[in-house]
């Protein structure tokens, strides 16, 4: 019996071993894991989506902003009569019963069914009460003036994450403002998983995004964008732009292409619809650069505007290139003024040869003509000027009336809106400023590019374009006791290195009043076909803006 | 001697009321997070609420339909402007 003493014994100091050892391993080898384990079963992580910033108007409106929608889902196990809850969501929710049938995998918890539910479907869905069919929250963009401005403030898709991402124009150029910051909170629970109040911690790291204001005028953005829809149709044109500046601070008013997109329904268009013409379509600018080149030569002093033209009797032949005016009329002795107001290709070949090839660059690129102008919009594109080795006599020629160099019309109606600003070049910006989350509103500064004429010139030049506009070509669609500045453009299109004979850009570029210009305006027609010629087409357009406008910021007739 | 028996006494039985209430309290406040998580749920509902009604207030003064409304109720452009300069003094007239 002596045995049982120590038999026992070590029995005990072995299971004494034992649980020693399975304490080390439970609580030295294996603590980290399970401290993990029981935060992850008190403590409770929120996910706090940032809200998107909103994209509001001069009048403080917003254009873009969030709403609420709805994500159907079923839970396929929680569903009692399957037949009867496909038979039912089809019926409400437009959908065919095989797709609703397809998902419902008994294996599966959580399927949705379908996004973008408003909260009147939502309400009424709900009221049924159909068992293992919910409803999740999400903020979506919502725009209330529909797709007025779609070019200009762009639309907000998906990643490859599947988070929501800004695409072109504003909300491309914003994205990171606008989107703001995820953050989160933390919540302890009880056994129970109920919320313990006294430990609960409020939201870190996070912010919702930020919201913009532009400079837009949405009465103005909504009046050009009627104007052009029936521009475009009253003369049979492929599209057409328009461009607002205010030529003080490069605000821009208004802009607008055609064709366009509904960015609330932005899959449901092509994607070469969704880029914004105005800031990424190069085009051969014509007669609306005549005045650039003019001011050019008037400001280095090369010419006055009394000067006369002393090759402006016929054609010209440069380099075995015949070069005619636009009506193959032709004006001996005409001076500067003259030849802005007939749009004489001939006298602009004159003022290039004053100018040369060296000032011609020289100009052109201080007015910003083959740069980028900064803008604040995502996708802006710009042709760069040629080398100057690559500059031949015939290229500095019809350099001098616009053709054989491209431009956008973001870059002509910035540089147009120097002779409307004293020779000052804003850069050109969408929005004004912006509002944080705490509400504190920060101005963005004006942005003075350069001075690339003397005041003197942007006032000689600013006279000579309203001759144009009262005894050139378009005289007949001008306002009646206002001054107006501005220049028809009838540009030829390149095709497969000729110009095409049918088909043309059509533009008008001005600015109003002439004595303290409200704003500078720039009207493009792609390839109209009622007539081929600006003054026929630009130009009414144009003059019928610029009436309400005037109308509109309450200025009356100067004469 | 006495002097420090009655400070002994205060202090244990402050020591008591103090854990005593710090138990009670936290035995309420640990209940009170389901009046927490409703109220939450509350004020969320009521966030979405303002939503929607904010969805409904920007689509009804949106020019899109201010617009289509007024062409419904026959209004039109008014094409032809009217100024009304004022004569100057008779001072100033030659």
């Amino acid at each position: 019996m002596k045995w049982r003493y120590p038999f026992v014994f070590t029995i005990l100091v072995l299971l004494f071993v034992l649980i020693i050892g399975r304490l080390y391993y439970w609580q030295i080898v294996k603590a980290e894991m399970l401290s993990e384990l029981a935060r992850s079963q008190y403590k409770g992580f929120i996910k706090v989506i940032p809200k998107r910033g909103e994209i509001k108007t001069s009048d403080g409106f917003p254009i873009v902003t969030n709403k609420v929608s709805y994500l159907l889902y079923v839970n396929p196990a929680e569903v009692k009569n399957k037949d009867q809850t496909i038979q039912l969501l089809s019926s409400l929710l437009d959908l065919t019963k095989a797709s609703i049938s397809a998902q419902l995998l008994p294996d599966k918890f959580w399927v949705p069914i379908k996004s973008g539910i408003d909260a009147k479907k939502k309400e009424e869905i709900g009221g049924m009460q159909i068992p293992g069919v919910g409803f999740e929250e999400h903020f979506t963009r919502f725009y209330p003036e529909a797709s007025v401005a779609a070019h200009l403030v762009g639309f907000v898709g998906k990643n490859e994450a599947g988070e929501d991402k800004g695409y072109v124009g504003i909300e491309g150029f914003y994205d990171r403002l606008l989107r703001g910051k995820e953050g989160y909170s933390i919540e302890l629970k009880d056994a129970l998983g109920r919320p313990i109040i006294s430990e609960r911690t409020s939201m870190t790291g996070g912010s919702d995004g930020d919201s913009l204001f532009l400079g837009l005028d949405r009465s103005i953005q909504f009046l050009i964008e009627q104007r052009l829809k029936d521009g475009v149709e009253r003369y049979g044109a492929l599209g057409g732009m328009i461009g607002i500046m205010n030529p003080q601070t490069g605000d821009i008013i208004a802009m607008a292409s055609s064709p366009t997109f509904a960015p609330q329904k932005y899959w449901e268009y092509d994607e070469s619809l969704y880029k914004n013409p105005f800031i990424t379509n190069t085009y051969e600018p014509g007669s609306t650069l005549k005045p650039i080149i003019m001011a050019g030569a008037l400001d280095a002093g090369l010419i006055t505007p009394q000067t006369k033209c002393n090759i402006c009797v016929g054609p010209v032949t440069i380099s075995g290139y015949d070069l005619h005016t636009w009506d193959d009329k032709y004006y001996k002795d005409t001076n500067m003024i003259e030849v802005i107001q007939h749009s004489d290709n001939i006298g602009m070949v004159f003022v290039a040869q004053k100018l040369g090839v060296d000032r011609m660059i020289s100009y052109l690129t201080k007015f910003g003509i083959g740069e980028l102008t900064g803008i604040d919009l995502q996708g802006e594109t710009a042709a760069s000027l040629k080398p100057r080795s690559a500059w031949y006599a015939v290229d500095l020629a019809t350099t001098g009336f616009g053709q054989g160099i491209s431009v956008t019309p973001i870059e002509l109606l910035s540089a147009f809106s120097t002779f409307a600003n004293g020779g000052k070049l804003m850069q050109p910006r969408v929005v004004t400023a912006f509002e944080n989350s705490n509400g504190e509103v920060f101005k963005m500064p004006t942005k003075v590019k350069g001075i690339p004429i003397s005041e003197k010139t942007a006032k000689v030049m600013t006279e000579i374009l309203a001759n144009a506009v009262e005894k050139g070509e378009a005289k007949w669609a001008k306002l009646k006791g206002y001054r107006v500045a501005g220049k028809t453009g009838t540009a030829s299109i390149p095709v497969k290195g000729h110009y095409d004979p049918n088909s043309t850009i059509a533009s008008f570029i001005g600015f109003a009043p002439v004595d303290n210009p409200k704003f500078v305006m720039l009207v493009i027609l792609e390839k109209p076909t009622t007539s081929i010629y600006a003054a026929d087409t630009a130009a009414p357009m144009f003059f019928d803006i610029a009436r309400d406008l005037l109308s509109y910021y309450g200025i009356p007739p100067s004469e | 001697m006495k002097k420090s028996y009655i400070i002994m006494t205060f202090l244990l039985g402050l020591t008591i009321v103090l854990s005593v209430g710090r138990a009670v309290l936290s035995n309420t406040l640990s209940t009170s997070g389901i009046f927490v998580s409703k109220a939450e749920q509350e004020i969320n509902s009521y966030k979405t609420q303002n939503v929607i009604l904010s969805e409904k207030l920007l689509t009804a003064s949106s020019l899109t339909n201010i617009i289509e409304k007024a062409k419904a109720s026959g209004f039109t452009d008014e094409k032809a402007l009217m100024v009304i300069k004022t004569s100057g003094p008779l001072a100033v007239r030659p």
